[in-house]
This record gives structure tokens, C-alpha cells and sequence, in this order.
């Protein structure tokens, strides 16, 4: 029997998470919408505040992140991607969506009409991905293991550069280390995930 | 095949979503014809994804959900039919990258005998600097080093500046270190995809000078 704070705190395990996107997707059903609602939601609303955006927005945007995530979920394929990481990139590619939007409204001479905010959208919903997802299921799995492997200073270079408000010379600047040391651990970084990424699969 | 690849932290920026539009447009090109580099962003884009899970939740606002649920049968907005785009012409055979896709890109203007430019506009980011540059077979790029950072993709043909030969499918990262006289190889004209950040390009001589601040390179 869980507590309430046990409810709370309980994350579910990635193939549960799956399981709720294919609900979402094949039933069009709305208990597993509400769970992956209740997982996911605060997060993206935290991931949009740590970048930057103003807490109004960031409630508005993880809820448009959610609306994105009902109508696009026939497009999810568990054999290609985990949930996590294809909610991640919705919610990152609203986030550059908004950037774009906020600039354009700002230098355009003309107050940027309703449609025009939709056709805004649209373009983006529509912004083709450079690579045709090749397979990657074994990615999704060992990624935990992998990142949990990697020195906690490689590891901090990578969180930072997800998921704070910086580029990677503020980064340097926060870490007190030169760009080039930042640049350095992002290529052990990233060696070491895959090198322990490839020893997972054999 | 790319034997020349974006270097690792250009892959992360793109995956955070935090690089600026001119260089992931660059970068996205490389990807279209780079498996192994697609295989490396979907890394790091699990990456992405599992860290959200270690993030610090913030409340969402009450009433969120069921607000959530109203804008679920919302008509999605049917974009208006597209004005035909008008781009300027290729070489037989060669294809423009979708990252180009949205963009506004002039016809070819030119720079002097063998050499042509097209700039390019990207939506929603008038500060984005990148541009085309199509050069016949032979001819060279005055020598330059570069004040920011320069991102070339080679979309056709090749070019040989000394350190290496940078064929179609290949991106070259060069920055204030690297000092080269890009000459294109015999076989064929070149046509780069260029974006540049962090400060000009700086040519050696004085019309090569002039004319990359006439055109804002």
C-alpha cells in the first residue's frame, strides 16, 4: 500500500512509461494521459524555468508540451526511443519554437495576429528531423547505467549543458575552468557513454 | 560518407536545443548524410531525456490538467497553402538540404570570375549569419582566419586548404586557430554551407577584405 508520499516520489520504471505513451497512442486513453501528465508535466515545466523561461510561460508551454504529446503519440516507437527522451524533445523543440517567436514578435513592425502564431507552430510541427531515427532501443536502456558511470565532473558538464540557461563558455565561467577543459570533458564525456553503451549491447 | 565530423559539443548543443540557428542548421545538414553522427545525437538526446527525470518537479498550477484536457479537441490550425518557393538553381543531381527548409535564400550573386554567394534568411532569427558559397573547379578563397567560429558543410564537390580535402557530406569547424586558403579541387565546382558566430572573418588581403565586409562575412 503506498503512502501518499510514496505516490509522490515514485517515478515509474521506463517500460511503464512506454506502456502509458502506447495507451495514449493506440486507446486514446485518458487515465494513462493523466499519468504521464502527472510524471512529466512539473518536470518540463522545471527543465522551461531552469532555461530561462518565466514561470507563466513555462505552466503555459508544459501544458502545450502535453497537448503535443496527446497528438502526436502515434508517432512514438518504444523500439526506437524511451518515452523520456521523446517527450524530451518535444518539450526542447517547443522551447526553440518560443524563442523564434518571441524574437519575431519583437522585431516584426506588425502585432503578430492569432493566425499567424498558429502558422508559427504549424512550421515547426512541421521542421524536419535531420536524421531518420535509426534504431536504438539498447540506447535507451543502458543510458541510465552509462551517465551513472561517467566522474561526476563529466557528468556535472552534461547537466549543465541540458539543463541549465547556459552556453558552454558560461559553463566554463560557472566552473571556474577554461572553455577548452569544458569542451574536453564533453568528449569524455560523451566517449565514455558510448564505450560503455557498446560494452552493454555485446 | 563524412570522414569529417561535427565535433562532440556541437552535437550536445543541438541535443540540449541550445545552439544558435545559423550553426544548427550547418550541423543539421551534416546529419541528413551522416548516420553515425545521427547515431551520436540520439545519444545524447537519451541523455537529455533521462536527466529530466532527475529534475526537481515544480507544481504545476491547479486546475492545469483539466485545462490541459479543454485544449486536447481544439482544432488543430491547417496551414495555409504555401507560396511556391523560389530558389536559386544546383548543379544536376544535387539537392538542397531540409535543414534549409523555412529559409529565405537569394539567387546566386556574384563575387567575381568563378565565384557566387546567396545569403540566407532564417525565420525568426535575423541574426543568424550563414550563406552559400559556389565556387568553379580550381578556384580559390583568399587566405582568412576567423574572429568567432566557422562552420562549413560541403554540399557538392570538394575543396583542399592544405590541412585536409573536405569532400561533399563532410563539415569543417574552424575558428581563430586555424588560418587557410580553401582551393577547390579540379574534378568539379564546390558549393559550402556556411554559418558563421562569434565575429567575423578576417581576410589577409585588402579586396578580399572589402569584399566580406560588403557581404557581412
Amino acid at each position: 500500500m503506498l503512502t501518499p508520499t510514496d505516490r509522490r516520489d515514485a517515478v515509474p520504471t521506463p517500460d511503464a512509461l512506454a506502456d502509458l505513451l502506447q495507451a495514449v497512442s493506440e486507446a486514446r486513453d485518458h487515465a494513462a494521459f493523466a499519468a504521464l501528465f502527472r510524471h512529466f508535466a512539473p518536470r518540463i515545466k522545471a527543465y522551461l524555468i531552469r532555461r530561462g523561461v518565466a514561470p507563466g510561460q513555462a505552466e503555459d508551454l508544459a501544458q502545450e508540451a502535453m497537448v503535443n504529446v496527446w497528438r502526436k503519440a502515434a508517432s512514438f516507437d518504444r523500439q526506437r526511443a524511451a518515452a523520456s527522451t521523446w517527450i524530451f524533445t518535444i518539450a526542447r523543440n517547443l522551447r526553440i519554437d518560443q524563442l523564434r517567436h518571441d524574437r519575431d514578435a519583437t522585431s516584426a513592425a506588425m502585432p503578430a495576429d492569432e493566425d499567424a502564431e498558429d502558422i508559427a507552430h504549424d512550421i515547426v510541427d512541421n521542421s524536419p528531423l535531420p536524421c531518420d531515427h535509426a534504431a536504438s532501443a539498447e540506447i535507451g536502456l543502458g543510458v541510465r547505467a552509462a551517465i551513472d558511470s561517467l566522474p561526476p565532473e563529466q557528468a556535472r558538464v552534461l547537466q549543465l549543458s541540458f539543463y541549465e540557461d547556459q552556453p558552454h563558455a558560461a559553463i566554463a565561467e560557472a566552473l571556474a575552468i577554461p572553455l577548452g577543459t569544458v569542451k574536453s570533458r564533453i568528449r569524455l564525456a560523451v566517449g565514455q557513454l558510448r564505450q560503455r553503451l557498446e560494452y552493454l549491447k555485446s | 560518407m563524412s570522414t569529417h565530423h561535427p565535433a562532440d559539443d556541437l552535437l550536445l548543443s543541438l541535443a540540449a536545443g541550445s545552439l544558435d540557428r545559423a550553426s544548427a542548421i550547418v550541423v543539421s545538414a551534416h546529419l541528413e548524410s551522416c548516420t553515425h553522427c545521427c547515431q551520436q545525437l540520439e545519444l545524447l538526446e537519451a541523455v537529455g531525456g533521462e536527466l529530466l527525470a532527475d529534475i526537481e518537479p515544480v507544481d504545476m498550477e491547479i486546475g492545469a490538467f483539466s485545462r490541459t484536457l479543454e485544449r486536447l479537441d481544439q482544432p488543430v490550425s491547417v496551414a495555409v497553402a504555401q507560396v511556391p518557393v523560389v530558389r536559386p538553381d544546383l548543379p544536376a543531381g544535387m539537392h538542397w538540404p531540409r535543414s534549409l527548409d523555412g529559409c529565405d535564400i537569394t539567387p546566386w550573386k556574384r563575387l567575381g570570375p568563378g565565384m557566387r554567394w546567396s545569403r540566407i534568411t532564417v525565420p525568426g532569427d535575423p541574426q543568424a549569419n550563414a550563406f552559400l558559397l559556389r565556387m568553379a573547379a580550381g578556384m580559390e578563397l583568399a587566405a582568412h582566419t576567423h574572429g568567432g567560429r566557422e562552420l562549413t558543410q560541403v554540399l557538392y564537390g570538394a575543396f583542399d586548404d592544405g590541412r585536409d580535402v573536405w569532400r561533399a557530406g563532410d563539415l569543417d569547424d574552424a575558428d581563430g586557430e586555424v588560418h587557410h586558403r580553401p582551393v577547390v579541387t579540379a574534378e568539379s565546382e564546390c558549393i559550402c554551407l556556411v554559418a558563421l558566430t562569434g565575429g567575423r572573418t578576417r581576410f589577409d588581403g585588402f579586396v578580399a577584405r572589402a569584399l566580406g565586409a560588403w557581404m557581412g562575412i
